[in-house]
């Protein structure tokens, strides 16, 4: 640092009185940076309503279509759990369900939660409106393939959403899609279903995969001025170590969806071993399910985290943003994510300990998956920290913080339950397992994203939602998610197994009765909470307060635009030129709180800010 | 390409360059260009997807306890009436690298903004690609008409079929448009296009020779992944 | 100031004569590839020589028909690092196979006897 001061002399410090502080007549410029390497980025603009709103270039707005989109697909997953908690706490009412739209809405919920719903919303919606802000460029790097992701993703929706409408409906193989039995006939939905649900996942890798390289190479190589790795929001980090993630996993489910086609479409036998139905050996044989599995499962574990991560990421900017303080360990956390994501390519048989496979491997997944823990224990430590003797303010945003680390904390403690051999046994295929993934991958990141909509809405559309609101929000939400959640724990314990449309009359059926009834009911008031939001979100639009520049006195380059809500290309004539990591708040000496990460040095000479 | 300037930057060499360059602030790949480098990203991405193509075939030939065709007598062409094992292969192979060579002189020229070189070499390499997708189809055809299906094999395992299919067509498939992309460049380059930087029909970006640097790195991954498919298929 | 002109021209463009070089090798090395086949080698003489000449033809291909041998440590780094998922994926498959195998030998001929 100190030699690059010395070096450069070209420009001199903005303010004469911090020149006092150096003594030597050699007026080293403290403020120099380095100038740019890439001309300015060359945009296209739209000029027609079709070019602007609809095949629109600007990440803003896909960020915004993909957010809508996914919210859409969300609402959809919401709207099967509820008939799913219908049929669990009061069978037979609804009286058109059987167990075949139960397995159907199982799965289509299932699947549509992970990744149209939460994987779409994170990286498509947030990636694409936050990136290209925080690293301060004008837009993604290729915004055509930008664009055309969106529309593949609106494809992939699209195909998902009519198998509910073909003959013999969507399929209701478990969102794992297992075969054999995901395309043999006797589970709904094998004919067109499946075929649909396969095309579907097909198209949306290939969409992701156009926009995730955008993603990359925009944080990669399109950051502005001063902006290092090592000076972005862990917002940034989250969303670009799950793109990587993305990259690498999405190519097994792909290949995986092109197999299942092709033992579906052309009869071969990948995954189908010799089948003897009704006393008929069937023209399938030879092919290994367990293969299926871990190509799955390749995906499946590393998708966790691509849910995850931007979670861990947009949380920590929302918790140090509203504690006023820095984030606790910022290097730390980055290693944390970037460990996290490294790590996650080598635990996915943990998902397979009573599927059959090699019993050595469970020696080695039990391991690699119980060292995740550590990291991620990290991460939980260092919001804490934050947190610790912060200038908190109790706002809508940071109770969804608050109400993140509680859920996360509680699905990681099972997590780790599960990820021994030996526990995992008993208690896999039983609603513990509902339990855990439903804390940990459900609730968890949708706490993140409610906060994350309170936190970025004035930033979108130029108005704060109204806190009230906001706080019934939360606390039904949050205490109906528990009232869902902790009680389901329970009901893994004495058996009650997963994916069941009744229980029929078990001998636990007298225990679990009403407390299935119970949870009913929290999950219908829970959907209906969510409403508030769109209500909210309605009224503010309408008559909400204005939010005026920067409205939680953040430092990230977002709220530093030109215009609020930021216009094409951002930053107005110039780009931002950075100085400092986005976490500087309540620097002992500073006039403000807060310090932006374009302030340059010279002008906070005197205060202890930290070297970034 | 390599070792360019960048103002005020000190481009140190190897892992302390490493270090630096992540370190530092805009790009971490230096001079790399933007559509490069997704180029790479992608590469590495479809290298993962022809991974699991691989590893599933692995996975499959070594549990099947039926017995797995010999790719040396299957893959044989009688010439003249005597059988060559896997001569069909030796000569896609051959066309392949060729064209992979050709690729890499246009890339050269390009750079050299050698208009007429460049474009007569991606025109060679197009048509190199050609010939190799139209003897996979003649290979596919033989096949076939030996009575090989995706589904069956009257050799052994059935499962030979379905690998063999799908894998080369997936490959097939990717050497197709790199053809057609290898076309359209080569028009491109003939009619100017990177020499006044006229903007594209879709992307409305501006032409550079480094198009064909992006171009020649897809080119050369489909020869990579041919080398890999013809070790494990046609020798395993 | 001629030099330093002269120098970057060099740099920035590789002499012919290494791709040709590079070209002539692959040919050079697919023959031998073949020849594993023609001689018939088996067993772990074939596997091994298999290997061999994939990955240097690979790492030939790569390295200067791809540019890596000239790219920065930064890019090489990020593109190489990645395949250790690839190589537990397959390690994992390797052994996850002869389980299989084994079962099915198993169940299907012991123990159906
Ligand atoms: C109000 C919120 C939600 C409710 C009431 C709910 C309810 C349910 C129910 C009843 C099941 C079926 C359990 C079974 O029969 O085995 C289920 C499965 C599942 N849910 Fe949710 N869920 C909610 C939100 C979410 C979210 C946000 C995610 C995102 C990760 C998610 C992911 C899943 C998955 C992956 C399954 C397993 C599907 C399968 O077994 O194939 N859910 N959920
Ligand atoms: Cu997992």
């Amino acid at each position: 640092m100190s030699d690059e001061i010395d070096n450069k002399q070209s420009i001199l410090a903005q303010s004469s009185e911090t020149m006092n502080e150096y003594s030597g007549s050699k007026a080293a410029d403290v403020d120099y940076v380095r100038p740019a390497e890439v001309p300015d980025q060359d945009l296209y603009h739209g000029h027609s309503f079709i070019t602007k709103w609809v095949f629109c270039q600007d990440a803003k707005v896909i960020g915004v279509q993909y957010f809508l989109t996914a919210v859409f697909t969300g609402i959809v997953g919401l709207i099967l759990s509820w008939l799913m908690r219908l049929q669990l706490g009061f069978p037979g009412l609804a009286g058109f369900m059987t167990a075949e739209h139960y397995y159907q809405f199982v799965t289509m919920h299932g699947m549509i939660m992970v990744v149209y719903f939460l994987t779409a919303l994170f990286l498509g919606g947030f990636g694409n409106y936050l990136i290209p802000l925080m690293v301060g460029a004008r837009d993604m790097v290729f915004p055509y393939v930008n664009m055309i992701s969106y529309w593949m993703f609106f494809v992939a929706v699209a195909v998902l959403m009519a198998s509910f409408f073909v003959p013999g409906g969507p399929t209701g193989s478990g969102w794992t899609l297992y075969p054999p039995q995901a395309i043999l006939e006797g589970t709904p939905g094998s004919g067109m279903g499946i075929l649909l649900m396969l095309i579907s996942l097909s198209l949306f890798v290939i969409g992701f995969t156009m926009g995730g390289l955008n993603y990359l190479i925009t944080v990669l190589q399109a950051r502005t001025r001063g902006m290092t790795l090592m000076r972005l929001p862990l917002t940034v980090w989250g969303i670009f170590t799950a793109t990587v993630l993305a990259m690498l996993a999405f190519p097994a489910l792909l290949v995986s969806s092109i197999m299942m086609t092709l033992d579906k479409v052309l009869g071969t036998s990948f995954f189908m071993p010799t089948i003897l139905k009704a006393g008929e050996v069937l023209e399938y044989g030879g092919g290994s399910p367990i293969l299926f599995q871990h190509l799955f499962w390749f995906f499946g574990h590393p998708e966790v985290y691509i849910v995850a991560l931007p979670a861990f990421g947009i949380v920590s900017d929302l918790i140090s943003v509203h504690a006023r303080k820095n984030i606790f360990g910022y290097r730390m956390m980055v290693w944390a994510i970037v460990g996290i994501g490294a790590l996650s390519f080598f635990v996915w048989a943990h998902h397979m300990y009573v599927s059959g496979m090699n019993p050595w491997f469970g020696f080695f997944f039990a391991t690699t998956t119980l060292i995740i823990a550590v990291p991620t224990a990290m991460k939980v430590y260092n919001w804490i920290i934050t947190l610790w003797r912060g200038n908190i303010r109790i706002n809508t945003v940071m109770l969804w913080c608050l109400g993140f680390i509680v859920t996360f904390v509680n699905g990681g403690i099972t997590g780790i339950f599960l990820g021994n051999v030996s526990v995992d046994v008993p208690l896999s295929d039983t609603y513990f397992v509902v339990a855990h993934f439903h804390m940990v991958m459900g609730i968890a990141p949708l706490m993140v994203i409610m906060g994350a909509v309170y936190h970025w809405f004035p930033l979108v559309a130029g108005r704060i939602l109204d806190e009230g609101l906001g706080k019934w929000h939360f606390w039904i939400t949050f205490l109906g998610a528990y009232s869902i959640y902790f009680p389901m724990h329970y009901l893994g314990f004495i058996g009650v197994p997963r994916r069941y449309f009744e229980m029929y009359d078990s001998p636990y059926m007298t225990s679990a009765i009403g407390m299935n009834e119970f949870i009913s009911l929290a999950a219908f008031i829970v959907g209906a909470a969510q409403f508030i939001l769109i209500y909210n979100i309605i009224k503010t639009l309408k008559t909400g307060k204005p939010a005026g520049k920067n409205p939680w006195k953040a430092n990230s380059l977002e709220w530093h635009t030109s215009t609020v809500p930021p216009e094409h290309g951002n930053f107005g004539d110039r780009l931002p030129v950075v100085h400092r990591w986005p976490y500087d708040f309540s620097v002992p000496g500073a006039k403000e709180d807060f310090i932006p990460q374009t302030t340059p040095p010279s002008e906070v000479a005197h205060t202890e800010v930290e070297k970034t | 390409m390599s070792e360019q300037k960048i103002a005020d930057y000190d481009l140190k060499p190897g892992f302390k360059g490493m270090a630096t360059d992540t370190g530092s602030d805009q790009t971490m790949f230096k001079g790399v260009h933007w559509g490069k480098a997704m180029m790479w990203i992608f590469l590495l991405s479809d290298t993962f997807v022809f991974s699991c193509f691989l590893i599933s075939y692995m996975k499959g030939r070594a549990s099947t306890p039926i017995e797995w065709p010999y790719p040396s007598e299957v893959f044989a062409l009688e010439v003249f009436g005597v059988s060559v094992p896997l001569l069909l292969i030796a000569i896609m192979t051959f066309v392949l690298i060729t064209s992979s060579g050709t690729m890499a002189l246009a890339v050269k020229y390009g750079y050299e903004k050698n208009r007429k070189m460049c474009g007569w070499l991606v025109l060679a390499t197009a048509i190199g690609g050609l010939t190799f997708v139209g003897m996979q189809a003649f290979e596919w055809s033989k096949l076939i008409h030996e009575g090989v299906r995706p589904w069956e094999n009257p050799f052994g395992a059935a499962q030979f079929g379905s690998f063999f299919f799908m894998i080369t067509g997936f490959h097939g498939t990717h050497v197709s448009i790199g053809v057609i992309f290898l076309f359209i460049y080569a028009y491109k380059v003939f009619a100017g296009h990177y020499d006044t930087g006229k903007r594209g029909w879709f992307t409305s970006m501006k032409g550079d020779y480094v198009e064909i640097e992006i171009l020649g790195l897809y080119w050369h991954f489909v020869d990579l992944v041919w080398v890999f498919i013809f070790a494990f298929f046609y020798l395993w | 100031m001629e030099e330093i002109k002269k120098k970057e021209e060099q740099t920035s463009t590789h002499k012919i004569g290494i791709y040709l070089w590079i070209w002539g090798l692959l040919f050079v090395l697919s023959f031998f590839s073949y020849m594993v086949d023609w001689y018939n080698f088996q067993g772990l003489l074939r596997w091994s020589l298999i290997l061999f000449f994939m990955f240097l033809k690979a790492g030939l291909i790569m390295a200067f028909f791809m540019h890596l041998f000239w790219e920065r440590y930064a890019l090489v780094n990020v593109l190489l690092w990645p395949m250790t998922a690839i190589a537990c994926f397959v390690a994992l498959m390797v052994a996850e196979g002869k389980y299989t195998l084994f079962t099915r030998l198993f169940y299907f001929f012991v123990g159906g006897q």
